[in-house]
């Protein structure tokens, strides 16, 4: 392994990892600064059961009607959030457990799955560009984070077989895009899920206080009157 | 649909162009009205720096919430998928609810957001430059919107986009760059404490025309529509609609109540639970009404409040309202339905499906069904008070808009959009073959009205009061 790859890896990583960490707080905090609204009325139904009914909505295709019929849809979502997170996984894999990468099965689940991962990005990209009305809403940085995400699952595709006797490239590659990645981040829509949990919690807590969402006991509203 | 009707396409550039109509507000600065000199009620003043304040406004107002919305969107596009204007118009890119919101997102980037302060045109972030910008704004989050919450329901994110359409609506309310419409109806409920400027005299009078007619009807002298009463088991809130084009409504009302042997009352003062602030996003008018129904129950010291038939107005007096006027609940405050459930279920009434044996279809409106939950009470009345009931699909929560929600009814200038993409709910209507569309919305009702007429439908609307009504066993002593 060369000193650059070794650099990559691990010291490098670790700076942009922390610098990811760093703008995370100061984002959070930043978001906390804005006023909050307080609740005033009599509960129908329970914030807590709304609050994770909300944020479990994404794993209940079926309680979306968008989801619930664009199955298609809903797989190429699972599919590439699936690919991301073990991309992201191998991040960690590669130079701290390389040995789960010698397992031929691992290597091939991984490198099937950020394939796929790859296609759908395509995928996407030919949406945005397709669609008229995704194609005005979408600016450049949602051109960019979908075409530097397909490129990191390539690149992905190419590192996770570990093959520093062939060529480093595909490493040097993988991990120069990750502390890429971990930089340009919290700047870009690729940080979504960092506000995930906020809307997600906002939604729940408002909705399940009124008996909106999570299942609740039928007619509740009149008993004991 | 059977094609009944050729839609005539509606160029959006006609609606997105329309110029700040400003004849309404001359008036009332000429007239000197309250609610404009004790500053409640806000004019355009070209001379201002409006684009900056509008700049000030955001900043200020903005909440958490809000905020999270503002920068969790990840152009998806879901959203289309869900909302009645792209459904109806799909070639139409402006139509999303992605679209609309980033017209008040991008101000928020380029303002407030870090990415957008230092490289505005990575993120599309985008200041309007001058008041023709916030008008075109204007007739976006006013004319192409009805906030009817079903995108929000259909993001994956939970990007709360009608949140953000009333969020810009009020900083525009702010400024004075408002439809019409929205001006004179927000004048109305200012100066006179109900959004149809009912005079007291009016107010009065109608009840008691209704009062002599139900005892003419029933042969029953002694029944009453009580005005501020005393230690009532509940005060009675009304829609002011229903004093000026629906009186019936109330009557229907009254004689339930009075069958079930309730102590009732309604009352002078802090009857109308409508409330505009929640279309025109002006929270201290929003507060202003609904104190008004929350201090009259404290008045006449009654033990819950009951909102009659209408979608907003339960959703402001029952949720929003108390929020607003930051006044902390202090008795039950319910909707007239769950009072109806309450009475047939404890057999307070005596009802027979068989008085109401035309074919009905529920229509549920979306400030009950999404942001109020009420689903199931009205079809468990129905149920009981009809023989044929047909579900209409989709429904509940994945209801479509009666197209007249947001307050989009007082903006005649939008109607000819509004109509265009009722289309989808005509649909729905025709599909259930009933004779009859049931909602428990007094704004649905004009909403509904309106596209029956329009897409020419074998249809009526009436509201369950009514059905209740009809279908009353009543044996007389």
């Amino acid at each position: 392994m060369s000193d650059l790859l070794r650099i990559l890896e691990n010291e490098f990583q670790i700076i942009a990892i922390s610098f990811l960490i760093f703008v995370y707080i100061l984002r959070i905090v930043w978001l906390f600064r804005f006023k909050s609204s307080k609740e005033k009325t009599y509960p129908e139904g329970n914030a807590k059961a709304g609050i994770a009914y909300s944020m479990l909505n994404v794993a209940m295709p079926w309680t979306m009607e968008t989801t619930r019929k664009k199955h298609f849809f809903y797989i190429q979502f699972v599919l590439f959030h699936l690919g991301v997170t073990l991309a992201i996984g191998a991040t960690f894999i590669i130079p701290y457990w390389p040995h789960l990468f010698e397992i031929k099965a691992i290597v091939w689940i991984f490198q099937f799955i950020v394939g796929v991962a790859f296609i759908v990005g395509l995928f996407r990209l030919y949406r945005r560009l397709a669609d008229a009305s995704i194609r005005l809403i979408s600016s450049w940085d949602d051109y960019f984070s979908l075409i530097l995400m397909i490129l990191y699952f390539a690149v992905a595709f190419l590192a996770i077989p570990i093959n520093y006797q062939r060529s480093e490239w595909p490493l040097i590659l993988f991990f120069a895009l990750t502390a890429f990645f971990l930089i340009y981040v919290p700047f870009s829509k690729i940080g979504h899920y960092l506000y995930y949990p906020f809307t997600r919690f906002f939604l729940g807590r408002t909705m399940g206080h009124r008996g909106v969402f999570a299942k609740k006991k039928k007619n509740r509203s009149t008993e004991g009157l | 649909m059977s094609e009944k009707i050729k839609n005539k396409r509606i160029k959006i550039e006609d609606i997105t162009n329309l110029p700040l109509e400003l004849e309404s507000q001359k008036k009332a600065s000429q007239e000197k009205i309250g609610s404009v000199s004790e500053g409640k009620l806000k004019l355009y003043n070209q001379q201002k720096k409006n684009v900056d304040r509008f700049r000030e406004l955001l900043s200020e107002k903005i909440t958490r919430q809000l905020a999270s919305s503002m920068v969790a969107c990840v152009h998806c596009g879901m959203c289309a998928e869900s909302c009645h204007y792209s459904l109806t118009r799909p070639d139409d890119p402006k139509m999303t609810p992605v679209y609309k919101a980033d017209q008040i997102r991008r101000i928020f980037k380029k303002h407030i957001d870090w990415t957008g302060r230092v490289f505005p045109k990575w993120v599309k972030a985008r200041s309007p430059v001058d008041d023709q910008d916030l008008n075109h704004l204007k007739n976006i989050v006013f004319g192409t919107c009805s906030a009817c919450r079903r995108c929000t329901f259909n993001c994956p994110m939970g990007v709360e986009t009608a949140l953000l359409i009333r969020f810009a609506r009020g900083i525009l309310t702010d400024l004075g760059i408002v439809p019409e419409g929205v001006f004179n109806v927000s004048r109305d409920q200012w100066e006179t404490g109900n959004q149809m400027a009912v005079t007291e005299e009016d107010y009065l009078d109608t009840l008691d025309w209704m009062k002599e007619e139900l005892q003419e009807e029933l042969d029953i002298p002694d029944i009453d529509i009580p005005i501020d009463k005393e230690d009532c088991d509940f005060m009675y809130t009304i829609n002011p609609r229903e004093i000026k084009f629906d009186p019936r409504s109330i009557s229907h009302a009254a004689k339930i109540f009075h069958f079930a042997g309730e102590k009732w009352t309604m009352p002078k003062w802090g009857w109308d639970q409508t409330n505009f602030g929640l279309f025109s996003g002006d929270d201290r008018l929003g507060a202003y009404v609904a104190k008004n129904v929350y201090e009259a129950a404290v008045r006449l010291r009654a033990k819950r409040i009951v909102i009659s038939e209408c979608g907003h107005g339960y959703r402001s007096t029952r949720w929003e309202g108390y929020n607003w006027a930051e006044y902390d609940q202090n008795i039950p405050t319910e909707s007239v339905i769950l009072t109806l459930m309450r009475y047939i279920q404890k057999g307070m009434i005596k009802v027979d499906p068989a008085k109401n044996p035309e074919p009905v279809t529920f229509h549920d409106s979306c400030n009950l069904a999404r942001s109020g939950d009420l689903l199931e009470a009205p079809r468990w009345v129905l149920d009981k008070v009809c023989t044929d009931y047909r579900e209409m699909f989709p429904n509940r929560r994945e209801n479509f808009c009666c197209t007249g929600g947001g307050g989009l009814l007082s903006m005649a200038e939008y109607r000819p959009l509004r109509l265009e993409v009722a289309k989808v709910k005509a649909e729905q209507l025709e599909a259930t073959g009933a004779k009859l569309v049931c909602t428990i919305c007094h704004n649905c009702v004009d909403g509904l009205t309106d596209l029956i007429k329009h897409y020419k439908l074998d249809m009526k609307v009436v509201q369950i009061l009514e059905l209740v009504s009809n279908s009353m066993v009543i044996r007389m002593p």
